[in-house]
């Protein structure tokens, strides 16, 4: 049956076959001018980042906002969010295998695509902010098993290598549906364990109060998933927009209820976090005077937003009257998708603000060089989703959605069947009873 | 939010059947999921295991040392082994002997003069515009050792209000920043002493987020000494853009001398030595004096001690 369903589409005559998938040439070259000016305005943007990055290499970190008492800046922040992006978007992916969330199955190719691209764009930042980025073999050859490091770098690139893998199985539909079971079975025990170790890399340091808490790796799961299902629902509504993919909106009222369900789980535990930390009988000096900067000026200015956004998001799609409408939620998946943004950036930036001999310094905010770079991997990670809008089969055919409907109708008749059966049974043994 | 039981769920529905949170059974089963996950546990748990492993390298021998029996310095000293050492001798340095190398501060007579400061930075070829000092002193109020109102960069020392905290690399027994560098660029040597290799370092800045003395930093900018003023003992351009520390002056104590701070020191606050011979002046202070370490809860073992 998966072999079939790549003939969903008839070959257009642009088409070429490589790999086994049918890249659409034609749709690349034949695209309007809107497309070529934006691909033209990304290609600019990675022309200015590669120069900035040129001046680092040449000249050193001093041309970085970063120094000891920030070591680590806006790559980090962008690290911890791009992995948490994919990672949340997979999830949804992986519900429609392991948990038959059949509604979710057109998002497949797309959150797939998506999650490998993010990874690389968090590998990305890694490489260009090492000064000694040659290097990094040493952690192939020596790698030292206590270090956070360790874990989520190799993580991290055996889960782009697993998302691309995966992208090419669901495309050309090799192996059928049960190979790619098998490959979510792989990739979201993958996911999780690639936002846990990057977790702790912040968590486990005892020299650094703020981060020293083990809720940091569930507070980074619900964030990674909610704001992954929150991208993912934008980049949905931009593939239908221009008609890339197109979706049921039913499956936008599903995805936007999932979204609800993790942000305020998310919420939860950050309310919890701060609670621990500032109540009399549990707060410990060090602690609570690093995280009263999340309420402070200057943080407070970037933290109170998160709060705010995290909050109206969550009223938004709790509203029963209003939350079907795209606008509210392509609104509320965007404060999302900020807020998330802002929480990385000030829970990285604290951490370092009060530095361990208790001095503290004023706040980080990344140079130009740091954001030209930033931008450059942004527009990267565009640039590949763009083109890839028009090149390749990311809509999933409606075959293959339809039969696995039908198979999930079937399915659900035999499990109400057997419900029926027992509770006949007990029936029976009560009025016997 | 849990209107995923909610939505239709008639089998009447034309639509898309509902969301459903139940495993369908169509693919995998509960048993598989969890084997998988069971497997991919039991592969990331043996991963983990050395890592455990290695960071409890002191737990024998600090067993063997009840408070009744053998002498507790020596313990320390013996807890003080090496870590991630790779077992090639340090350029620029004579070969490890059998000294265990420690200093002991005395705040009561620092004056914070930052006399020490300056010689370590000659000595050390620390880039004059690097914005750093491998000594950073603190002045502290009276009444608290807590750093957390200490001031680091006061104008001038000696104020008869204030206390001076000299805090510098501690080439802790268990160093946190080896712990975390994920390349072992940097180890602990036998003799105790801290070391980074310059050759190795992949700038990732880790171990200046792991250690509580913030006694890491890097060279954002290449590192510039004048030319009249360069230790040819010590490297300089291999420093630029890795991180560098406090090593204890390793070309000299290890060639017999001292280390340039204990040296420079004009009220001899610094008393640095063996901590294994047992007739050493730290030896001596340890044993007879009432010292302390700075965040010793933290359990890092610093191996430098502060006497009042």
């Amino acid at each position: 049956m998966s072999t079939q369903s790549t003939q969903w589409a008839a070959p257009a005559p642009d088409t070429k076959r490589l790999i086994g998938i049918d890249w659409n040439i034609g749709g690349l070259l034949h695209a309007g001018p809107r497309f070529y000016a934006f691909i033209s305005l990304l290609v600019t943007v990675i022309f200015l980042g590669l120069m900035a990055w040129g001046a680092f290499l040449f000249n050193g970190g001093g041309l970085m906002a970063m120094r000891d008492t920030y070591p680590w800046g806006l790559w980090f922040t962008n690290y911890m969010y791009y992995v948490g992006l994919s990672a949340g978007g997979l999830a949804v992916y992986a519900s429609v295998h392991l948990f038959g969330a059949e509604q979710f199955r057109p998002l497949s190719r797309l959150a797939v695509l998506q999650a490998g691209v993010l990874v690389m764009m968090a590998l990305l930042g890694i490489i260009t902010d090492m000064e000694r980025f040659w290097r990094a073999g040493w952690m192939l050859l020596t790698p030292n098993p206590t270090s956070p490091f360790v874990y989520t770098g190799s993580a991290a690139n055996i889960y782009m290598i697993i998302a691309f893998v995966d992208l090419w199985i669901l495309i050309t539909g090799k192996g059928g549906e049960k190979l790619a079971m098998r490959m979510t079975l792989i990739a979201l025990p993958f996911a999780v364990y690639l936002h846990t170790t990057t977790a702790f890399v912040l968590s486990l340091n005892k020299a650094r109060e703020l981060w020293n808490s083990a809720v940091m790796v569930p507070i980074f799961l619900t964030s990674a998933t909610a704001s992954g299902i929150a991208l993912l629902m934008i980049s949905a509504y931009i593939m239908q927009r221009f008609n890339v993919m197109r979706f049921k909106k039913s499956m936008f009222r599903s995805l936007s209820t999932l979204l609800a369900t993790v942000i305020i789980i998310d919420l939860f535990l950050l309310g919890v976090e701060i609670l621990s930390i500032f109540w009399p009988t549990s707060n410990h000096p060090g602690h609570s005077a690093r995280m009263a900067l999340f309420f402070e000026a200057p943080y407070g200015w970037v933290f109170i937003p998160v709060l705010i956004l995290g909050v109206s998001a969550f009223a938004l799609l709790a509203g029963r009257n209003r939350r079907h409408l795209p606008a509210v939620q392509l609104t509320a998946a965007a404060m999302y998708v900020v807020a998330i943004f802002l929480k990385r950036y000030t829970l990285m930036a604290m951490g370092f603000a009060i530095d361990p001999l208790g001095q503290f310094t004023a706040p980080y905010f990344p140079s130009l060089v740091e954001i030209l770079i930033a931008l450059m991997i942004l527009a990267i990670g565009l640039l590949i989703m763009a083109v890839a809008a028009k090149i390749l089969p990311l809509q999933v055919p409606d075959q293959e959605i339809e039969e696995h409907a039908h198979e999930h109708v079937k399915q659900r008749a035999e499990w109400a069947a057997l419900d029926a059966e027992p509770q006949a049974a007990q029936a029976s043994v009560t009025e016997a009873g | 939010m849990s209107d995923n039981h909610l939505e239709p769920r008639d089998a009447g529905s034309p639509e898309v059947p509902g969301p459903e949170t139940a495993p369908q059974g169509l693919t995998i089963s509960r048993r598989r999921l969890l084997e998988g996950m069971g497997a991919t546990a039991a592969l990331m748990a043996a991963g983990v295991a050395p890592a455990l492993l290695s960071a409890l390298p002191g737990k024998a021998s600090a067993s063997e040392s009840p408070s009744g029996g053998g002498d507790a310095v020596d313990a320390i000293a013996e807890r003080n082994q090496p870590v991630n050492y790779p077992g090639r001798p340090v350029k620029y340095a004579q070969p490890a002997g059998d000294e265990k190398w420690v200093m002991v501060i005395d705040v009561k007579a620092c004056i914070g003069c930052r006399r020490c400061v300056y010689a370590c930075v000659k000595e050390n070829n620390i880039g004059r515009e690097s914005g750093f000092t491998y000594i950073q002193l603190l002045e502290m109020e009276p009444g608290s050792i807590d750093i957390e109102h200490a001031k680091l960069d006061y104008e001038e020392g000696g104020r008869p209000d204030k206390w001076y905290l000299p805090v510098q690399c501690m080439q802790c027994a268990k160093p946190t920043c080896v712990y975390g560098c994920p390349v072992k660029a940097t180890w602990k040597e036998p003799d105790g002493i801290v070391v980074m290799d310059y050759d190795k370092c992949i700038a990732c800045r880790n171990c200046i987020v792991t250690c509580p003395y913030g006694a890491r930093h890097f060279n954002w900018v290449h590192p510039h000494v004048p030319e009249d003023e360069i230790n040819p003992d010590v490297p300089l351009d291999e420093k630029a853009g890795t991180i560098e520390k406090c090593h204890f002056c390793i070309q000299r104590t290890r060639n017999g001398g001292t280390t340039a701070c204990t040296e420079a020191c004009p009220v001899g606050a610094r008393v640095f030595g063996d901590l294994s011979d047992p007739d050493s002046a730290v030896s001596k202070i340890l044993r007879t004096r009432r010292v302390w370490r700075l965040k010793e809860e933290l359990g890092n073992e610093p191996m430098i001690w502060y006497v009042g």
